[in-house]
């Protein structure tokens, strides 16, 4: 095999060692994680995956494959735009706060009038913005959320400062704007139509009653979102010159990419799914709250970098951010399966998250070394 | 003598400023919703007496909290307000008030130095032993009145560091123990969900997909509370055949309740913490003396008194 390569100063080019994608080695990890907590449920007599119950069909634990996926679909969905800024070489610590920020205003915009029969206690503006139909809230959110990428994407692309400090500067903005919305107080009580958004059966209407998975909306959001912008990065001009940038920004503009426009371009796009978050999450939660997302930005980072996406740029897929998820949500169930402690959940995600960047950087290594 | 002139000018000087600098408040937490009540609370009594105060967010940070009392009291306010992020971090606090001689009052959290607390300092809050023996002893009677005499429950408790989450759970352990409860209390799990709502959802549903059968959840707070019938309802749980129970009593919980989700509650007076607090400050700035512990009662809601509550916070 050795004589056969070439390279410049030792480095050698080995094609039989790029079969493999990445994804694998964390669909592996995955895969371990879930058989590690499915021993520990057969040892106190239960099961992490399958149905113990006689009183419910099915051969599979339906209800904690839902939640796995319910419970990371809202951060998730912030994580695919936080991928494709990291994959540009940026990084978007804003979205937790864009996403606290939008949901105070959408929810102001999505309120009912009365509530048990007395005017809502919460209202926010007058009567004007009482009952208004459910397209309102979500445009002005996604406007939002727009809006805020754009500022982040304009001032990483134009005013040259780094990503980290431009977009850190959006984090404290946005929570302060947040808060300042309704001097801290909880804006509630929706609409029943807003409140179908996350709590409906989204699947039944996408698929003409062929399919049903009622009040798992943000789940079934995120899976669609995920194909979309995996197809998109994998196969689009977008995706093509996001990685170009990534991985050699010097190089991606001499071959006449306009660098500096997809950089707002990108920003725009994970500011706006920030903001799908928002509008899921107060949907789901039929309330919102200054500290909404608070750690968000840093769940979704830590589940991009889990699933393979290099920091550095360039490197990385949508489905190993979806996959990352993924193993962030078997650790929560899992350990809640297993009645254990909230501590231990924390100790052990942060260990996986960094256990996961050492692995992948000595595979790099490995792998450039020959 | 000069120096004497210098210093008794500066001093009147500062002192003259002093009175129009008004009452530095810092919070624990901003994001907080009862301590927003709580905070606006005292900003509602200082605007009726035309006073000035200045608030700010120690965001849960007890480092940042000491800072903003020692530039409270370089820039020679009359009195503090401090809602302590750790209340066992409170004695350097007390200290530095105490050495520029600026009254102090504690609010809504005991500070561990609450029975050593100088002369112009106080403590404003309400008995957090009471809020969860109130809140477990109602759901008990529930229980018994639905004919059980045996019940299987999870408890949802609030930030793990917290002292309002860590007392209220052991109030329930309190009223088992004391033989308080008319039914017999098996608690399957113990988790925390942080006081968040979303947390709490999250946490129902993967208890739910354990399949264990369970008669109520005992929450440390309402927002808990409501995310964990959410989940249930999510779940097609009827209601009817468990109790939910929080503290707090905020606006989203009353109206559950009057939706028949949420079953008992309890409220905890914040703006009276904040106004009350705020008052003990102004006295003390004058010269006054006060009451150096201030308790402000828990109040127990179900749907009978519901009524009262409803325009409370």
């Amino acid at each position: 095999m050795a004589e056969a390569t070439h390279g410049l100063g030792g480095l050698k080019y080995d094609p039989a060692k790029r079969t493999r994608a990445p994804e694998w080695n964390v669909f592996a990890a995955l895969v371990l994680i879930v058989l590690i907590f499915e021993i520990l449920n057969r040892m106190q007599g239960g099961s992490f995956l399958f149905n113990m119950r006689d009183n419910v069909d099915g051969l599979f634990n339906q209800q904690r494959l839902d939640i796995m996926i319910l419970q990371v679909a809202i951060v998730g969905i912030i994580a695919l735009g936080v991928t494709q800024v990291i994959i540009i070489g940026g990084i978007d610590l804003s979205s937790g706060s864009v996403v606290g920020a939008t949901a105070m205003v959408v929810m102001s915009f999505a309120q009912t009038a009365t509530v048990n029969g007395n005017p809502n206690p919460k209202a926010i503006f007058g009567d004007w913005a009482m009952d208004l139909p459910v397209i309102v809230p979500i445009a002005i959110g996604l406007a939002c959320g727009l809006f805020a990428g754009l500022v982040n994407g304009l001032l990483v692309a134009y005013t040259k400062i780094p990503p980290f400090i431009a977009t850190l500067g959006m984090m404290v903005s946005a929570r302060g704007a947040a808060r300042w919305w309704s001097n801290g107080q909880p804006v509630s009580f929706p609409t029943e139509t807003f409140g179908t958004l996350s709590n409906g059966d989204l699947l039944g209407t996408l698929t003409f009653g062929l399919l049903h998975w009622p009040g798992q909306n943000p789940a079934v959001v995120f899976v669609v979102l995920a194909i979309l912008f995996h197809v998109i990065m994998s196969y689009t001009l977008y995706g093509k010159r996001s990685y170009a940038i990534g991985s050699n920004e010097a190089a991606a503009r001499m071959s006449g990419i306009n660098v500096d426009r997809h950089k707002v371009l990108v920003y725009a796009i994970a500011g706006v799914l920030a903001a799908v978050a928002a509008v899921l999450l107060t949907s789901k939660n039929l309330t919102a709250q200054a500290g909404m997302g608070v750690m968000y930005e840093l769940d979704a980072i830590a589940m991009a970098v889990i699933g393979g996406i290099s920091l550095a740029g360039g490197r990385g897929s949508i489905l190993g951010t979806v996959l990352g998820a993924m193993i962030f949500s078997v650790i929560i169930s899992g350990f809640t399966s297993i009645k254990l402690d909230a501590y231990y959940q924390e100790m052990v995600k942060g260990a996986i998250i960094v256990g996961a960047v050492v692995l992948d950087q000595w595979r790099q290594r490995k792998r450039a070394r020959g | 003598m000069k120096k004497i002139l210098i210093v008794a000018g500066f001093a009147s000087l500062m002192s003259t400023t002093a009175m129009a600098e008004g009452i530095g408040v810092s919070m624990a937490l901003f994001d907080d919703n009862f301590l927003t009540v709580l905070r606006n609370g005292i900003q509602k009594q200082a605007d009726e007496q035309g006073l000035k105060v200045q608030i700010e967010d120690a965001q849960n940070d007890v480092a940042k909290q000491l800072d903003q009392i020692n530039n409270f009291i370089a820039s020679g306010v009359d009195a503090i307000i401090v809602n302590p992020v750790d209340t066992s971090a409170t004695q350097a606090m007390s200290d530095a008030a105490a050495a520029a001689n600026i009254p102090l009052v504690y609010v809504n959290r005991q500070p561990i130095n609450v029975d050593t607390l100088p002369d112009n300092q106080a403590f404003v809050a309400s008995n957090e032993a009471e809020s969860g023996t109130l809140e477990t002893i109602q759901l008990c009677d529930n229980w018994a009145a639905e004919g059980k005499t045996e019940v299987n429950v999870y408890v949802m408790q609030g930030e793990l560091s917290n002292q309002a989450a860590v007392q209220r759970t052991q109030d329930i352990y309190d009223v088992i123990e004391a033989g308080k409860c008319k039914v017999k209390i098996n608690v399957i799990d113990q988790q925390t969900a942080n006081w968040s709502r979303d947390q709490a959802q999250t946490l129902m549903t993967n208890w739910l997909s354990t399949g264990t059968a369970f008669d109520g959840v005992i929450a440390n707070n309402d927002e808990m509370a409501i995310g964990a019938f959410q989940a249930m309802k999510a779940a097609n749980i009827d209601m009817k055949t468990v109790q939910v129970g929080g503290v707090d009593a905020t606006q989203d919980a009353l109206a559950a309740m009057q939706a028949g989700d949420l079953d008992v509650t309890v409220f905890q007076n914040a703006a009276a913490q904040g106004g009350g607090a705020l008052e003990a400050a102004v006295k003390l700035s004058k010269g006054e003396a006060v009451d150096q512990k201030v308790y402000v009662p828990f109040e127990l809601v179900t749907p009978e008194n519901i009524a009262n509550y409803l325009a409370k916070n």
